[in-house]
């Protein structure tokens, strides 16, 4: 039954996407020279535009964050509500010894006997198997050229690529739209963090997504697998094998903070502000 | 006569010629990142500073190429934020010189441990009066970070004043929500110590050979 509605659900997307004219669109992506990747930073000068309108992200991000401090005093300390903040520093604390003391040797580990091309492609596997939850998240918000984006990178990564083991996109920044996820959905309904909540393994999170986590995994497949212990493994190789692309950010990042529970919470709320607003 | 006129007239066009080029020429946001970004790449793909002894070298090179792109005054002024007119004269400069050289220590270091060619795409320039936002990607294998760089014109002269990773998370205010945490319960000498002790904290280590 279950699988048979997320069966119901892809022929549905695939369907959409089809009309929605994917199939040209990918073709004219495909077409499109890209720029040869340089080593040296790629100046696309001439696209250097003095804009006098600025989409809305855009405004967003001129936005100047002055007057916030300047005048509501110790107003964005509280950028997001805390109450159960002991119990999520003791998860925090938790989830660093965790990724000090296992993830993060065995994803060296891994790392080092497992050749980056091999790693891309388990990434982009996982990436194009999570496909049903940021194709309907993009309907869910309205957003028709990313869904289409991203079921046509479905339909060719899943059978050209080979499984989604390859990317064939990923040069085309108009073919990779940002992730969307239930979370953020809500959150494009008007519905607000709630409370901050740091989860044992799955980390920092709210009241609101920890509601969309939970309804992004009836649409990710790996939750349809058969034997849990085969579902969980399958969690665990996605983990360690994102983690080896990340080990040197995660290790700065720690390395920059004052605070590290104070500065995951604010990176955390400011990055699901910002990807909530586009 | 008719031949001194002439001199004159040579010199007269000599001077307006040698002097064009020198003519300040206002820099373009883009501009004023993408040189400095040029060459700190260039020098951390120069083989000839391989090796451990030969990190600070490097490190120095680096920080003397990106310095003047940024505006530490006011860097450190918005991480404070309101507190800012609680610290002393002494307390401002102290601070911002101690926090200046962290974040330069911090991020060279970062750069130096894994740069391996990656690209930094230039997409955007964005210009409103005083202010600017120059939005670049950072590219790797499998990822793609977006970097957007907060400018504004000092004297001419266009600086950053906050980066934006990840399409809006702001380094300024991440580092203000933890200063104002440690100033609640402290006093600007003592986020100052703290800040000292962390970076000597980062330099021993960093110094020795791996």
């Amino acid at each position: 039954m279950k699988n048979s509605s997320f069966l119901w659900l892809l022929a549905v997307a695939v369907v959409l996407g089809t009309f929605s004219g994917c199939a040209g669109q990918s073709k004219q992506a495909a077409q499109d020279p890209s720029p040869s990747p340089a080593l040296q930073s790629n100046a696309t000068a001439n696209e250097a535009e003095t804009t006098d309108s600025l989409s809305a992200e855009e405004e967003a991000l001129f936005e100047d964050d002055t007057n916030t401090w300047d005048t509501e005093e110790s107003q964005e300390i509280a950028l997001v509500s805390d109450p159960i903040e002991p119990f999520n520093r003791t998860m925090f604390y938790l989830n660093d010894k965790l990724y000090t003391w296992v993830l993060r040797p065995v994803s060296l580990g891994y790392r080092k006997v497992t050749p980056e091309t091999v790693r891309v492609g388990i990434s982009n596997f996982f990436t194009n198997l999570t496909t049903p939850i940021r194709f309907t998240n993009c309907l869910l918000q309205g957003k028709g050229r990313a869904a289409t984006a991203e079921i046509s990178k479905f339909i060719f990564n899943s059978t050209f690529g080979v499984l989604g083991f390859g990317d064939l996109f990923e040069d085309y920044p108009e073919m990779n739209p940002d992730r969307e996820d239930l979370g953020q959905t809500l959150g494009s309904y008007g519905i607000g963090d709630g409370f901050y909540i740091v989860w044992p393994l799955l980390g920092a999170s709210t009241l609101r997504d920890s509601f969309g986590l939970a309804g992004d995994t009836f649409l990710n497949p790996i939750t349809y697998v058969d034997s849990t212990e085969a579902g969980l493994a399958a969690r665990g190789v996605n983990t360690v094998n994102m983690l080896t692309f990340r080990i040197e950010d995660i290790d700065a990042a720690k390395k920059a903070a004052f605070d590290p529970y104070e500065a995951n919470r604010n990176f955390y709320i400011q990055s699901r502000r910002s990807k909530i607003n586009k | 006569m008719a031949l001194k006129y002439r001199a004159l007239i040579l010199g007269i066009l000599f001077l307006l010629v040698a002097q064009a080029p020198a003519e300040p020429k206002m820099m373009r946001p883009m501009e004023t990142l993408q040189g400095p970004i040029d060459q700190i790449i260039a020098i951390l793909n120069d083989p000839s500073y391989k090796g451990a002894e030969k990190r600070s070298l490097q490190r120095e090179k680096i920080w003397a190429i990106a310095r003047p792109v940024f505006n530490f005054d006011e860097i450190s002024r918005r991480a404070v934020g309101n507190t800012w007119s609680d610290f002393t004269m002494d307390e401002k400069t102290r601070f911002t010189a101690v926090f200046s050289q962290f974040l330069g220590s911090t991020y060279i270091d970062k750069l130096q441990g894994e740069f391996n060619s990656e690209q930094i795409d230039f997409d955007k320039e964005l210009v409103k009066g005083s202010k600017a936002l120059v939005r670049t990607r950072l590219r790797r294998k499998n990822l793609e970070i977006p970097i957007d760089y907060r400018m504004h014109q000092v004297d001419g002269d266009w600086k950053i004043y906050d980066i934006l990773v990840e399409n809006g998370v702001s380094l300024v205010k991440n580092y203000r929500v933890q200063f104002t945490s440690i100033l609640k319960g402290g006093t600007p000498a003592q986020l100052i110590d703290r800040l000292e002790k962390k970076l000597d904290g980062q330099n021993t280590p960093a110094s020795k050979p791996k």
